[in-house]
């Protein structure tokens, strides 16, 4: 029937027909979703997706901390490097030091030189001596700190070499602990990068099985549209609107859940955990926050989640539909 | 426009329900199919529908033999096809309105384009003041109205109604069947399973008879 032409042949002259009233102009209403929106099965995926997505959050905030934090304690650490100067016998200690500091100082790219004093190296050892004992009876290295205003134009081999001039000055660049860093930073992101994987394929599982239970319990809907020519096309994507409107639903409330867990944490741990405990969380995780980047990723993990949602029901549905047919 | 040729449908292993189905229905013809209860009515208009498929025969719809068709190409063919159920089959979920447009939202079609002439027809059927409600609060007879409005709604070539007019009043079983007379004059193929007497004696139409799986046209 074309648009806007009338459906009711008004000019039947047959006297047995009660004529109709003509009916009051239709009130255009927002079309309704043919799939029921108010099911168990809907609400409980809808659940279960938060419940995913908030632990997604979780981990790739983790994640982020982590790199980030892995990044500033690298390029920390690179900025500068450390003489060590071994007391030796027949050797002045303090002349050595002195031309230690000045061979450091004249390498490109060094900043400030500074030697530390014997207290400062007592103190260092402190967590494996502990504290308040003589250490002026044991022979101690001493330690020259060497800041970097340069870390691209200084030459380590360079500074090695010329130190080779003085008996018992090494070169420590920390090279060996910042690959140790890189590493274990490397294997925790590998390690949130699987967990979140997983926390995907357990969500594609549970959204399969709830599209399979959704369909079934909705088979009289998928008969009659089957009966007035809805093609499978048709019915797929009326079931994907559904999911994709669970999924960015439970999706945006696993994701706010997870930004306020970022923002409560990272607020508690900046204001009110002791120094000594904040300190120690400082020291993995930086200030705990996600900054601006992080959130953001945080935020993108919600159309993720629902588009993937709404891709694997439509998906299952089709396939439903083609085992059915 | 349909033509059985010795089609015969059982259900599963079990005895052959229909056999021996070879006729011809013309474009634009009208038909009362009747029979007792248990004749296999309702299965005859679900091979009409393309809803199940014969054991045995083809059957031949607007010039092509279903069985070789795609399940798009049988959805699509369906497009062409309007079915009254017995049993209603409205999403109760949906308004009344919504029951009846959906084929016509099947076929991509926007609400705005469409709200006049279901209002209309609905109105017609004497449910312009129930196109808000949903089916569960409708009596048997207002289903039954709203089913056939979906049924009609989209102006389809084949109408098939499995006894459209069991659960409403005479008056309105006279109009519904006026209805369906109407569409017929305007080129749809009618086809109402029934075994209502009155009916078959107000409409002298040819008679499609089924007896012990059989069919005989009078």
């Amino acid at each position: 029937m074309s648009s806007g032409q009338s459906f009711i042949d008004q000019g039947d002259d047959d006297p047995r027909i009660r004529r109709p009233r003509r009916p009051t102009r239709m009130r255009v209403s927002r079309t309704a979703s043919i799939v029921p929106h108010n099911s168990i099965a809907g609400r409980t995926l809808m659940l279960l997706i938060a419940i995913m997505t908030f632990l997604s959050c979780i981990t790739l905030g983790g994640v982020v901390l982590v790199q980030k934090s892995a990044i500033a304690w690298s390029s920390e650490v690179g900025r500068e490097v450390t003489i060590q100067v071994r007391p030796i016998e027949g050797q002045d200690m303090d002349s050595n030091l002195r031309a230690s500091k000045s061979i450091a100082e004249a390498i490109p790219g060094v900043g400030a030189v500074r030697i530390m004093t014997e207290a400062e190296s007592g103190k260092l050892l402190e967590p494996w001596l502990g504290a308040g004992l003589d250490l002026s009876l044991l022979s101690i290295p001493r330690l020259i700190s060497v800041e970097l205003s340069d870390p691209r134009e200084f030459n380590a081999d360079q500074l090695s070499e010329n130190l080779a001039t003085i008996k018992g000055a090494t070169l420590d660049t920390h090279s060996a602990w910042r690959q140790q860093l890189n590493a274990m930073s490397g294997t925790m992101v590998l390690t949130g990068v699987l967990v979140l994987l997983l926390i995907l394929v357990a969500t594609i599982l549970a959204v399969v099985f709830a599209t399979r239970g959704t369909m079934a319990s909705n088979r009289t809907i998928v008969d009659v549209l089957h009966f007035i020519g809805a093609s499978n096309g048709f019915i797929a994507g009326e079931f994907q609107d559904r999911f994709l409107n669970i999924g960015l639903r439970g999706g945006a409330a696993g994701g706010a859940g997870a930004v306020l867990f970022f923002l409560v944490v990272g607020t508690i741990s900046a204001n009110y955990l002791p120094s000594e405990a904040g300190s120690q969380l400082s020291a993995f995780f930086g200030r705990f926050s996600l900054g601006w980047d992080g959130l953001l990723l945080l935020i993108l993990v919600v159309p993720v989640i629902g588009g993937l949602t709404a891709l694997t029901s439509r998906l299952t549905v089709r396939r439903f539909l083609t085992q059915i047919s | 426009m349909i033509e059985f040729d010795d089609v015969a449908l059982r259900y599963g292993d079990g005895p052959e329900i229909l056999r021996n189905l070879s006729f011809t229905i013309a474009p634009g013809s009208f038909h009362f199919l009747t029979g007792p209860s248990g004749a296999g009515k309702t299965s005859l208009l679900k091979l009409l529908l393309l809803s199940l498929k014969p054991s045995r025969g083809h059957i031949t719809m607007f010039g092509r033999d279903t069985g070789r068709l795609s399940q798009d190409q049988l959805l699509d063919m369906r497009r062409h096809i309007g079915i009254v159920f017995q049993e209603f089959r409205l999403l109760d979920h949906l308004t009344t309105f919504e029951n009846v447009a959906l084929p016509l939202r099947v076929q991509g079609q926007k609400e705005a384009d469409y709200a006049e002439n279901v209002a209309e027809l609905l109105t017609w059927v004497g449910l312009g003041d129930r196109m808000h409600a949903h089916p569960p609060l409708l009596s048997g007879g207002e289903k039954q109205r709203a089913a056939i409005a979906r049924a009609v709604i989209a102006k389809p070539d084949i109408l098939l109604a499995d006894e459209p007019t069991g659960n409403v009043d005479p008056d309105l079983s006279t109009r519904l069947l006026h209805l369906f007379a109407q569409l017929n004059r305007t080129g749809t193929t009618v086809i109402i399973a029934t075994h209502e007497r009155s009916l078959l004696e107000d409409f002298p139409t040819p008679r499609m008879v089924l007896s012990d799986g059989e069919l005989i046209i009078e």
